[in-house]
This record gives structure tokens, C-alpha cells and sequence, in this order.
């Protein structure tokens, strides 16, 4: 069912919203959401910094084995790279709107008609959101799958709208992935990839600057207002947009990798805050 | 400045580039666009090598819309001599400077395709940055100097305007003039979406309003340059407000 909500990305917070339903709070509460990425479920062939190569069907609609820390990112970037040329990648990665009552619905699905001939079937492709949760406390996860099917996101939900089935779960270690990627490197860059919140409205958020071992000012960078809701209550964020690169001034490029997943800042519970660490130069192979 | 607004002439009336006419209504067209802005305009938006069809059944020279995914086509308004006299007007001014603002200004011209095997991508786009990049590499401008700025929509910049709407104006240039902007990189590749994620602004209510927030990210989801442009032309006039 086509979803009315939050454009850029089902947030952490709705996913976290979205779980409270099906879970007891002494389990909820150590859990921690990032925020959902689309992804069409379409054909791919991994970057070349993925463990794996070669092309795929339908690497959009499943979730690859992850080796290496560069695996995680795979779904994360919505420009999604690893779209094959030889398609119509551009059409198949945009939301199709399809206006409701004033707001722009995104279609949960693609159609592609573009047959002459009635007895050739449509082209569909479908949208799936990848997300993932971490906990503060052992044995919290994995949840049940049942208690992950049917979630729903977004506005109008009662009349459908938002709702979801359950495609794929995994597992991963993030004490086990291969970082040889980041170890041997002389410069990396810092992708913000979801908003890095600098003032919040919610109580007792304290005001953040950008982290220090950022080599960018504040001012240099793009700026955009975010909101959470929490008990019908809507707080203002004020944030540094996603998708914007810092260079890196730190010496620990591992350990803010492995803190980057966890994500930085305030509200990373709630999704915010999700950084990607990546060499300057590929490493020569 | 001239040839890079005929130079893709034989893609509205579908002749190869190799048999096209060197003229059309008296003038000039399907001249090679020197500096090499027409391949580093083309990598801006398609892939290298031998194209593939990427749609099935669509080998016409008429764009594919992204929000509505049909054929720009309309055989009212697009037969032959419609688009011959659109066409000759946009050809034969000889004013540079006039010729860019028919181009920023047609929507004829956005009915048709880049290349046949890329329905999504837009021959309009694709001129106007030929012309941007011709007009920068003429000045001794190399490409990783250029960035992409987000004007004000009354500043348009003769042949470095790639796009001029009701609410902004974008601009291929080495100087911001104090603008929103982010480098191109090295080198052309379809880079729309990494580019327009590195601009310090972005010229839109991305926080309060829902359109221009769904256009945002779905332009951080295009690699195409004349794919995005045509996009945001294409969404301001089905979802004006």
C-alpha cells in the first residue's frame, strides 16, 4: 500500500513507534532503530568496494551476506549505485506520487508498461525499506519475525495506508566485519548519511556542534529543520542535512566507523546521526 | 556559442549523426561542438560504451516523463510542421545570447530524448549544458574548476544557466557570487545526485513543504544531469501548488 509520510525516509522513530505496539516495554526500551531506506527490489551488481561481486537479481529485494564494513552501506545511500546501466535506473530509484487528499502518497510500487504487444506482461518493481536495530542490553535481539510483519509507517494508516510485510531479516556482528578498508588509509571523508541534529526542542537535549573531528564549520554546511513526535507531542531538530561529506580530522578511523553505525548525537536512538567512513584514495589492490 | 544549441538537430527529426543534414531552415546545424563539451556533456547523463536499450519497446526519439512515465508524445501538438517552425525559431535566431533563452524557455524541445537508448533523458538539458560547458572551456575553464550554483530565479547568466524556473535558477560556473554551490568533481560522470547532496543550500522548503520535500528526495536519487533538470521542470508544472 502506497505510503504518505516523511519523503527522505521512514524515520527511526516511527520505526521505534511502529515496534512499541507488538513489544513489552522492558524489551522496547533497549532498542534502538535507525532510519528506513527505499529501495527498489530490482536487479544489481555490487560496487566495487563490496566482499562480493558480480550482478544479482533482484539485489534490491533481499539482504546480500555482510563481510565487510562497506557491506552495511550497501541499501543505506539512496542513489544506490549498484543499479544496472542496462535499465531505466533513474525512473525505477524515483518515487512514483500519487496525490491523496493533498498530501504526495509515494507508490509502493513501479509500473513499467511499455509493451506493444497485450500478452507481454507488465514491468513491476516493488519498494522495500531497509533499516536496522541495535540494543543497549544482550539477548534483546534478534526480535521474532512475527513481531516485525505487518508494521506500518506513516499518515492515514487506518486506511491502509503505510503498511508493510515483513521481506528479509539478518544478523551481523559488527565486532567481526573486515575494517581492513579503513586501516591502511592516509585520509578518509565523513558521509553524513541521516541528519546530524545541532539543537533539539525536546527536553533536556542539550545543543551540539558539529563533532570536532569534523573539518567543516557549521556554516559551511547545509542546514535542515526536522521534527520527532513523541506522546502527540512534535519537537523541532535543527540539523545538518544527510547526504553531505566532511573531511575526517580524527586518528581512529575503526572505532568512528564501529560508532558511526551506533550512530552520533543527539536522537540516535531515533535514527539520527548514522555516519559512513570512507577512504580517500581506494586502496590499490 | 551558436553550434552548441544546432549541433543536436538531427535528434528531432530522427536522422543518425552521421547522415544528418548540414543544414536545416538555411543555417548551420549538426556541426561538432568544439572543446569537447558535447562528450563531457553526454557523460553528465549517460554511461560510456555501447548503449543498450534500457526500455523495451521505446525507440522513439520522444522523452519518457519520470512523474508520469508516458511518451511526451502527443500527435496534436507534435506534427511535422508544428515542430519544424518551434524548431526553426530556436535555431535561426543568430543572437547567442537569445538563442539560450528560447532554449531555457522551450518546452517543445523537452519532448524529446537525448538518446534514444535513455528515454528519461532530456535533449533539452543536454543542450544547455553543452552550451554551459562550451561556453566555461572557451573562457579557459577547466572542468574540475566548475560547480553547480543555486541562483536567485532573476539571475540568468547567458549559456551558463542550465535551468531557470518560478522559484530558482541553476548555473554551471567557477564563480558562486556568494550563491549556494558544489564543485563538480573531476570529471563528468552522472554525478546529478552527488552534486545537488553537497550543495551548502538547497534552493527549496525542504522543511515545511511536502512537494518540494518528495522533489528533493527524489533528485537525491537521480545520476542523470538532463534527466534532473527535466525533472524538476516536469514537477513544478504537474504539482504547482
Amino acid at each position: 500500500m502506497d505510503y504518505i509520510g516523511h519523503p527522505y525516509y521512514v524515520s527511526g522513530n516511527a520505526i521505534l513507534h511502529a515496534l512499541g505496539q507488538h513489544l513489552p516495554n522492558d524489551v522496547h526500551q533497549h532498542l534502538h532503530a535507525s532510519h528506513g531506506i527505499s529501495v527498489p527490489g530490482q536487479f544489481g551488481r555490487f560496487p566495487d568496494e563490496h566482499s562480493q561481486s558480480g550482478v544479482r537479481p533482484y539485489l534490491g529485494s533481499g539482504l546480500p551476506d555482510v563481510g565487510s564494513y562497506d557491506d552495511l552501506f550497501l541499501m543505506r545511500n539512496p542513489t544506490h549505485h549498484w543499479l544496472l546501466d542496462s535499465r531505466p535506473r533513474d525512473a525505477l530509484n524515483t518515487h512514483d506520487i500519487r496525490p491523496q487528499s493533498g498530501h504526495p502518497a509515494l507508490s509502493h510500487e513501479t509500473v513499467m508498461d511499455r509493451s506493444e504487444d497485450a500478452h507481454k506482461q507488465q514491468q513491476t518493481t516493488k519498494w522495500y525499506i531497509t533499516a536496522y536495530l541495535h540494543a543497549d542490553e544482550p539477548d534483546v535481539l534478534p526480535l521474532g519475525e512475527d513481531l516485525l510483519e505487518g508494521l506500518q509507517f506513516g499518515g492515514k494508516r487506518n486506511y491502509g495506508y503505510g503498511i508493510t510485510r515483513l521481506k528479509d531479516t539478518q544478523v551481523v556482528d559488527i565486532d567481526e566485519l573486515d575494517y581492513s578498508r579503513l586501516e591502511d588509509g592516509d585520509a578518509y571523508l565523513i558521509e553524513v548519511m541521516t541528519p546530524f541534529v545541532l539543537e533539539s526542542e525536546y527536553p533536556s537535549a542539550a545543543d551540539q556542534d558539529v563533532p570536532w573531528w569534523w573539518n567543516e564549520s557549521r556554516q559551511d554546511l547545509r542546514e535542515r529543520v526536522e521534527k520527532i513526535l513523541e506522546q502527540r507531542e512534535v519537537y523541532r531538530l535543527q540539523t545538518v542535512d544527510h547526504g553531505q561529506v566532511v573531511k575526517y580530522e580524527g586518528d581512529r578511523p575503526v572505532e568512528t566507523a564501529k560508532s558511526g553505525i551506533f550512530r552520533v548525537g543527539t536522537h540516535s536512538k531515533y535514527g539520527f546521526g548514522e555516519l559512513r567512513v570512507k577512504p580517500v584514495e581506494p586502496r590499490p589492490d | 556559442m551558436i553550434a552548441a544549441y544546432r549541433h543536436d538537430v538531427h535528434k528531432m527529426n530522427g536522422q543518425p549523426h552521421d547522415y544528418a543534414p548540414e543544414t536545416f531552415a538555411g543555417v548551420r546545424v549538426n556541426q561538432t561542438v568544439p572543446h569537447g563539451a558535447d562528450g563531457d556533456a553526454s557523460a553528465l547523463s549517460r554511461p560510456s560504451g555501447q548503449p543498450e536499450q534500457t526500455v523495451e519497446n521505446h525507440e522513439t526519439l520522444y522523452r519518457l516523463s519520470l512523474i508520469e512515465g508516458e511518451s511526451r508524445y502527443d500527435s496534436q501538438a507534435f506534427t511535422r510542421n508544428s515542430v519544424e517552425s518551434v524548431v526553426k525559431s530556436l535555431l535561426t535566431e543568430d543572437d547567442p545570447e537569445a538563442l539560450h533563452r528560447a532554449w531555457l524557455d522551450s518546452d517543445i524541445v523537452s519532448a524529446f530524448t537525448e538518446s534514444v537508448y535513455f528515454p528519461y533523458t532530456s535533449l533539452k538539458y543536454h543542450t544547455l549544458l553543452v552550451a554551459a560547458l562550451l561556453d566555461n572551456y572557451r573562457a579557459g575553464h577547466e572542468f574540475d574548476d566548475l560547480r553547480l550554483v543555486a541562483d536567485n530565479v532573476e539571475e540568468i547568466v547567458p549559456h551558463r544557466t542550465v535551468y531557470a524556473g518560478e522559484e530558482f535558477a541553476l548555473r554551471i560556473d567557477i564563480d558562486a557570487r556568494g550563491q549556494p554551490s558544489a564543485p563538480l568533481g573531476s570529471r563528468p560522470w552522472r554525478s546529478w545526485a552527488s552534486t545537488w547532496n553537497r550543495l551548502t543550500a538547497h534552493p527549496m522548503d525542504t522543511s515545511h513543504d511536502k512537494y518540494e520535500m518528495v522533489l528533493d528526495a527524489n533528485l537525491r536519487r537521480i545520476g542523470a544531469w538532463s534527466t534532473a533538470l527535466q525533472y524538476i521542470e516536469d514537477f513544478q508544472e504537474v504539482f504547482d501548488q
